[in-house]
């Protein structure tokens, strides 16, 4: 549905997006994971044909981004970082504005605006100054906006920004009832909206992609853990450099302030968990507890951004 | 065809949901109003005190002395006025980040200013249409003008409107606040308006300016140095310079031709502007 292969662009001598490649198939929602000015709202500009890309291309739905501009604004619907919304506008009329540029047949247009203000939850305000509306609201008419025409890939830059709680779960929940018969791209630097609508996730920094998987997956790197949380009820003394030796073992140490607590890092591929409960139980160090220490999306998520690997 | 009216049709919208177009319409009204009045005043009272002399009463025109002043007036009061009508046009769409959405959809940047362009234009027609009545209300009295001299007025009055209003969305086209658009706006039109009042003294021919220009290198080539002067070329520019003929009630295509041309380009360069964001 959507190609992208490496991509840059550059403004006045600055890389703002490095060699970008991904593609996002029919149906899927893709998290956009980045902090502030990792080039987010740059990639998604030249996707929709605001911008052009200083090199690469870009396809939607199979029509070049530069060679046929119109074919490929045609299927997509675009919430930019800040709603394009005129002030002095009644929240009907703009719709109805809205989807005559867009392209909707003209009998069609009263049922289309009618369905995004339905599903926007915009009923109670559809004759009302968009400039009068509060911030929640104003987004909604920017999503409403976005969905008017039913476009094939829906485009959304940071679509829950200053929103409060109870608006982010509506928000999210209607980006997820988008899915499957859409093509769903969402920018954020927040996690905890990729974990709860995306299917998949991009991770880009600095203008690169610094990863590119599945939650699930990324979540299991997490997983593959190499550090241990051991506590003892009886440690006795040169435990430490006792279980520094084992075979597998990279280093054992005293945690602070965890009375009986180690932390032990096992060497790369190897597993030494057997080997440390059999030492522990023969020496009667009374095992209590020992736990992988899994790491979090959002340790994960700094991680990759640092450049480390998870 | 469809995206320009949408697009035309919201800038009207806009225009008559805000207060601007009101204020600018009855500004409009009661300063034209007043003027036509004064000089229908100024008239009638000639034509009291002179109308039983046969020599006066053949110089007492109504169009001269009633209709021609008017338009002077309206060319004056636009100059003022169109500043404020084209300034929001796209200077506001690029602050508010509304240009994101005209350029994110299926239309093109030449429909986005011909749609601008024909939304401000309504505005014009609408200001225009409701001075015709001044003429309309004086049509039955014995002082009746003349209808075709009136109307080729008008032609004349709205073709130099229309040039404006390009210029305006020109300007209005290469920033992002409406102050700045407003009065580079201002500035260009009065520029244009003034820049024959050197035709008298510019003497000095276009051909010895290129020649100095290109240091000697014009005359060794044997073009000349003869030909139209550089006042000749500042009275043809002059926005106003093209006006006296249609108030004057006389249609010349040359004058036509001039408005088109200065429309035309303006809305060209415009688009061009609108385009050059994919250079950057």
């Amino acid at each position: 549905m959507l190609e992208v292969a490496e991509i840059s662009k550059v403004y006045g001598g600055r890389t703002v997006v490095d060699r970008v490649s991904f593609s996002v198939s029919k149906g899927e929602i893709l998290g956009f994971l980045g902090p502030n000015g990792a080039g987010k709202t740059t990639t998604m500009r030249i996707l929709t044909g605001y911008v052009p890309p200083t090199a690469g291309m870009a396809k939607v739905a199979g029509f070049d981004v530069q060679d046929q501009p119109l074919e490929v604004k045609r299927r997509i619907g675009y919430l930019p970082e800040h709603p394009p919304l005129y002030r002095d506008m009644l929240v009907r009329p703009y719709l109805q504005f809205v989807a005559s540029i867009r392209g909707v047949p003209r009998k069609q247009v009263p049922s289309r605006v009618d369905r995004a203000i339905e599903r926007c939850g915009l009923t109670s305000v559809g004759g009302r100054l968009i400039g009068n509306l509060s911030k929640g609201f104003q987004q909604r008419v920017g999503l409403a906006q976005a969905i008017l025409h039913e476009p094939d890939v829906l485009i959304l830059d940071e679509p829950t920004v200053g929103l409060d709680p109870a608006q982010i779960r509506e928000i999210r929940h209607l980006i997820k009832s988008f899915g499957g018969e859409h093509t769903v791209i969402l920018s954020t630097h927040i996690l905890a909206e990729v974990t709860a609508t995306c299917t998949r996730v991009l991770i880009i920094n600095e203008g690169k992609i610094a990863a590119e998987d599945t939650l699930e997956r990324l979540a299991a790197r997490g997983e593959r853990t190499r550090r241990l949380a051991l506590r003892l009820a009886r440690p006795g003394d040169g435990a430490e450099a006792a279980l520094q030796a084992l075979p597998g073992i990279l280093r054992a140490q005293a945690e602070d302030g965890v009375p009986g607590g180690f932390l032990v890092e096992m060497q790369e591929g190897q597993d030494g968990r057997e080997a440390v409960a059999s030492l522990c139980v023969s020496r009667g160090w009374g095992l209590i507890e020992m736990r992988p220490i899994t790491l979090s999306l959002e340790e994960i998520f700094i991680r990759i951004i640092q450049g480390e690997a998870a | 065809m469809r995206n320009t009216l949408a697009i035309a049709w919201r800038e009207v919208r806009t225009y008559f949901t805000s207060p601007l177009a009101y204020v600018v319409i009855s500004v409009f009204l009661v300063l034209s109003g007043y003027i036509f009045w004064a000089s229908l005043v100024r008239f009638s009272e000639l034509c009291l005190r002179f109308g039983s002399n046969p020599y006066f009463s053949s110089q007492l025109n109504v169009n001269d002395m009633v209709v021609r002043p008017l338009f002077g007036t309206m060319g004056i009061i636009f100059l003022l006025m169109i500043p404020a009508v084209t300034m929001r046009l796209l200077a506001d769409e690029k602050r508010t980040g509304t240009a994101e959405l005209l350029f994110t959809c299926p239309v093109t940047s030449g429909q986005v200013v011909l749609g601008k362009y024909l939304g401000a234009s309504f505005l014009l027609l609408a200001m225009l249409a409701v001075t015709l009545s001044y003429p309309a209300l004086i049509m039955n009295s014995g002082a009746s003008p003349d209808a075709k001299a009136t109307l080729i007025g008008y032609l004349g009055v709205l073709l130099m409107g229309l040039a404006f209003l390009s210029i305006g969305l020109l300007i209005s086209a290469t920033t992002d606040n409406q102050v700045v658009a407003a009065v580079g706006t201002f500035g260009a039109l009065l520029m244009l308006w003034v820049i024959d009042w050197m035709s008298e003294s510019a003497t000095v021919t276009l051909a010895s300016v290129l020649n100095t220009l290109s240091a000697g290198l014009w005359e060794k080539v044997g073009w000349g140095l003869g030909g139209p002067t550089l006042g000749e070329l500042l009275s043809k520019i002059s926005i106003i310079e093209h006006s006296q003929g249609f108030r004057k009630g006389l249609f010349d295509t040359q004058h036509l031709v001039f408005y088109v041309s200065v429309i035309f380009t303006a809305l060209f360069v415009t688009q061009r502007i609108l385009e050059s964001r994919r250079w950057r």
